[in-house]
């Protein structure tokens, strides 16, 4: 049996509690391409993986939008950043 | 193995989900990976140009997860001080500003420690077992590990800007109460979208921790959203 064949069945013998593992894994690491396909097969029989798949989606989405609001905030104050500089110096002198 | 985003999508992810689900996000630019590796700076002038540099970045990570300018401010400079104690241990592996931003991450975890130890009845942290998004069962999942239920469609996210800002401080405050240690890691992997592998290198991870790291994150932001949204469902279809 190919390394393709033997994940795909794998995973479409898993169960959800499984499944919903590799859905958060992928978004961190590369699967297999078995595991891949067998769980985009898995989503096309199980609802309940579907929308978890939707709601991590989603939450991406929601991330970019918060990286986005978070971005345009104001960087390091003037005089926090002064502040910084004379305790870096400091700490310097000490060592 | 190379498991990071920078090098394109994973297999996997642009096998199931289409691109524009997940772009690969690299906030940070390789060429930011300056390694402190044969750098022949001081540690005073190396701190001043991680101010200078990535001070903003720092800042902006600080502010979101504590709200508070005093509380950034301690943060922003015991990270710069205690990189400075540690330049000599930088190997490289991740971009210095990876690097910072892991230190920040740890320094951000004590401060919340510390919050909540100072005042524990008031913080509601998200619970372990909230993970559930239906009103009548206990867990995701039945004992034989099938769905105990098929959670609720989502509010759609082609929103008006309004909509979308108020859907962000919800997931906001849901990664607020998550525990510290986890809220870092979702914000720097799944705010920042920083590559995994650098995640676990600045914040002293194996791979295998910060999948299961994350993954229960994600449950929980999912169940509290869930909450938030008012969508919770019943048990069944």
């Amino acid at each position: 049996m190919t390394g393709f064949v033997r994940d795909m069945a794998r995973v479409l013998t898993m169960r959800c509690r499984e499944h919903v593992v590799l859905f958060s894994r992928q978004l961190d690491t590369p699967l297999s391409r078995g595991e891949a396909f067998g769980l985009r097969v898995h989503v096309l029989y199980c609802g309940g993986c579907r929308r978890f798949r939707e709601h991590l989606v989603h939450l991406a989405s929601l991330g970019r939008e918060l990286a986005a609001q978070s971005g345009r905030e104001p960087g390091l104050p003037a005089d926090v950043r002064t502040r910084i500089y004379a305790r870096v110096a400091t700490a310097t002198k000490k060592n | 193995m190379d498991h990071t985003r920078s090098s394109g999508a994973p297999v996997g992810v642009a096998d199931v989900m289409t691109e524009s689900d997940f772009p690969s996000r690299t906030t940070l630019d390789a060429e930011a990976a300056v390694l402190s590796e044969g750098s022949t700076d001081t540690p005073e002038v190396a701190a001043r140009r991680w101010v200078t540099e990535h001070g903003d970045m720092l800042w902006r990570f600080a502010m979101a997860r504590t709200r508070s300018s005093e509380a950034a401010e301690e943060i922003v400079q015991e990270t710069v001080l205690a990189a400075m104690q540690s330049y000599g241990r930088f190997t490289g592996g991740s971009s210095e500003r990876t690097w910072l931003m892991g230190i920040a991450a740890h320094k951000i975890a004590d401060h919340f420690r510390r919050v909540r130890r100072a005042k524990s009845p008031g913080m509601a942290g998200i619970s372990p077992d909230a993970t559930c998004v239906c009103s009548t069962c206990r867990g995701m999942f039945t004992e034989d590990g099938m769905w105990a239920c098929t959670a609720g469609k989502w509010p759609d996210l082609k929103l008006s800007e309004a909509e979308k800002k108020e859907q962000a401080d919800m997931l906001r405050a849901c990664i607020d109460a998550l525990p510290p240690g986890q809220s870092e890691a979702v914000w720097m992997r799944d705010i920042l979208g920083i590559p995994a592998a650098e995640v676990c290198k600045a914040m002293g991870l194996t791979d295998t921790n910060l999948w299961t790291r994350m993954h229960r994150a994600r449950v929980a932001l999912r169940s509290c959203l869930e909450t938030k949204f008012g969508v919770r469902k019943g048990k069944g279809q």
